[in-house]
């Protein structure tokens, strides 16, 4: 195998039609990248499929451009291709009239108390998430992956770490406060 | 301040806290009832928002498979590789022709006292020349060109260091810009090359008509693309990749007319152009705040009013020494700095 040559050389080897590089680069880079692209698809399945035909491209592409940084190409191209995947799949859910999260929480008979303790809390968070601002959301999660510092949100997103650092901060302050406003509302009524 | 208990947090959660850090966090949560409170939330909020994640340790083996069939189907499919060896085919020729045509009316023996026309741009000047066949150049601050006088010879001749903008009037000779290994050849054109040595990549972007960019290996050139109007082409010179890409002609030639403009440029290259226009030196206390992207124009200001602007964009801050200029992130200020 050839895991330890830099993505330079796996560049390098698969403009001569190396099929192994191509598979260091899908084993180095396939997990991360369908995490990151799950965030946008909320779908790990679409994200897989959307990898694979990355992958595909990759292969293909390989005598026409030469890329600088695959890792950068492979995580802004992900970006993109998922972002274009959720547009075409306009999903109803996503649209903010539809948000009430209150509602959601009732559904599966979650009560505030479960939410801040205990073991309800995990999937009323998530749930919470995905209201958050857009920017917001994508921040939290991807700052959750292995291997995806700040830097390197900072360099796919094209802001700077200190924004990347402050959305972050930004996020958590409006979960706590949602989960704080589901609090008061159940305690009212 | 608020914020500070939250990096304080996040880095404790990503287990990347220090000692001190460790302190301080402590000393934080015990001031106040308040404050655990925010840490114990903070923490499940991290956890929950991990949980995102499938915890799945498949290596995405169906997805290989069909990457790989992919592979094999391409390999073994004749037609395809047919149409693939005729483009290829047809680069050759363009090339061999073009190379051909060059052998017959370039003489390289001859003329041993040629004299030579050199203009050297010192930082933060820039100078705009007529060349004999009524062509022009901008160019740069901290850049240099040299050509042959009377363009003599078969060719119109010019060699750049640095960056300059061409206003390539036609003619029957061809007029070629040789920047270190990369050649840019044209007939009658205008368009930007960007060929700082310290920058490692030469950057051609194409204004009007067709431009052929070539590589030269062992004296010989190899044409890498033909790019037409609004295409960029960013060549490493260390390693020889190559990207290519569209980009706004316009406005990476702007600086010719003292515009500024930077569409999602890392800032580092922001500051390098800033360098050369203005005659300064910018330092970045830590390198890798020069990967930011930013995005912004700038007509005929000051110096200091266009880094005004750029630290508000980036987040980052300044300080100036004897015309040196210090970048720095305000998160990183203290310690490092002082001691």
């Amino acid at each position: 195998m050839y895991l330890q040559l830099t993505d330079e050389k796996l560049i390098g080897l698969l403009r001569k039609n190396d099929p192994l590089a191509l598979e260091t680069l899908f084993n180095r880079y396939y997990k991360q990248l369908c995490q990151f692209c799950a965030v946008y698809t909320k779908d790990y399945e679409a994200a897989e499929e959307i990898i694979a035909d990355l992958f595909i491209k990759v292969w293909d592409g390989r005598h026409d451009t030469a890329i600088l940084n695959i890792k950068n190409y492979l995580f802004i191209s992900a970006r993109n291709l998922s972002i274009n995947y959720t547009q075409k799949k306009k999903d109803p859910v996503d649209s903010i009239e539809d948000i009430s999260f209150q509602n959601h929480l009732f559904e599966d008979g979650s009560t505030p108390f479960r939410i801040l303790s205990g073991r309800e809390s995990v999937s009323g968070i998530l749930r919470l998430i995905d209201t958050l601002p857009e920017r917001q959301r994508e921040i939290l999660l991807m700052s959750r992956i292995d291997h995806i510092d700040k830097s390197k949100i900072s360099e796919i997103l094209g802001i700077s770490i200190r924004t990347v650092e402050t959305t972050l901060y930004q996020s958590i302050k409006e979960l706590r406060r949602m989960l704080k406003d589901s609090t008061n509302l159940k305690s009212n009524s | 301040m608020e914020d500070n208990s939250y990096r304080l947090i996040v880095a404790y959660f990503e287990k990347t806290i220090s000692d001190e850090e460790l302190t301080e966090l402590r000393e934080w949560i015990e001031l106040y009832p308040g404050n655990q409170e925010q840490f114990w939330e903070t923490m499940q909020i991290l956890e929950a928002s991990k949980s995102y994640f499938k915890k799945t340790d498949q290596v995405g083996t169906a997805s290989w498979q069909r990457i790989n069939a992919h592979i094999q189907k391409e390999e073994k499919s004749n037609v395809g590789r047919k149409i693939h060896w005729l483009a290829y085919a047809a680069s050759i020729l363009i090339i061999g022709s073009m190379s051909l045509w060059w052998y017959k009316h370039s003489s390289y023996k001859a003329d041993t006292a040629v004299a030579y026309t050199e203009v050297i741009n010192p930082e933060g000047q820039q100078s705009k020349i007529l060349l004999p066949d009524s062509s022009v150049i901008y160019l740069a601050g901290g850049s240099k060109i040299k050509y042959r006088k009377n363009f003599s010879g078969n060719k119109r001749s010019v060699s750049l260091e640095g960056e300059a903008f061409f206003e390539v009037m036609h003619g029957k000779k061809p007029f070629m810009i040789q920047s270190g290994e990369i050649a840019t050849v044209v007939l009658g054109t205008s368009f930007n090359v960007r060929a700082f040595a310290s920058d490692h990549k030469v950057t051609v972007t194409v204004n009007s008509g067709k431009v052929g960019v070539m590589k030269t290996v062992r004296g010989k050139n190899h044409l890498i693309k033909y790019l037409t109007p609004n295409e960029q082409i960013e060549i490493n010179t260390i390693t020889g990749l190559y990207a290519f890409d569209t980009a706004n002609a316009a406005d990476v030639s702007a600086w010719i007319k003292n515009h500024f403009v930077f569409y999602d440029v890392p800032i580092r290259e922001v500051m390098a152009s800033l360098e050369h226009r203005y005659g300064v030196r910018i330092e970045f206390i830590e390198p890798e705040i020069g990967n930011s992207r930013v995005t912004a124009k700038f007509k005929n200001m000051p110096l200091k009013d266009v880094m005004d602007e750029l630290m508000v964009l980036s987040g980052l801050t300044y300080i100036e020494k004897n015309g040196h200029i210090f970048i720095y992130s305000v998160n990183q200020k203290g310690g490092k700095i002082m001691n």
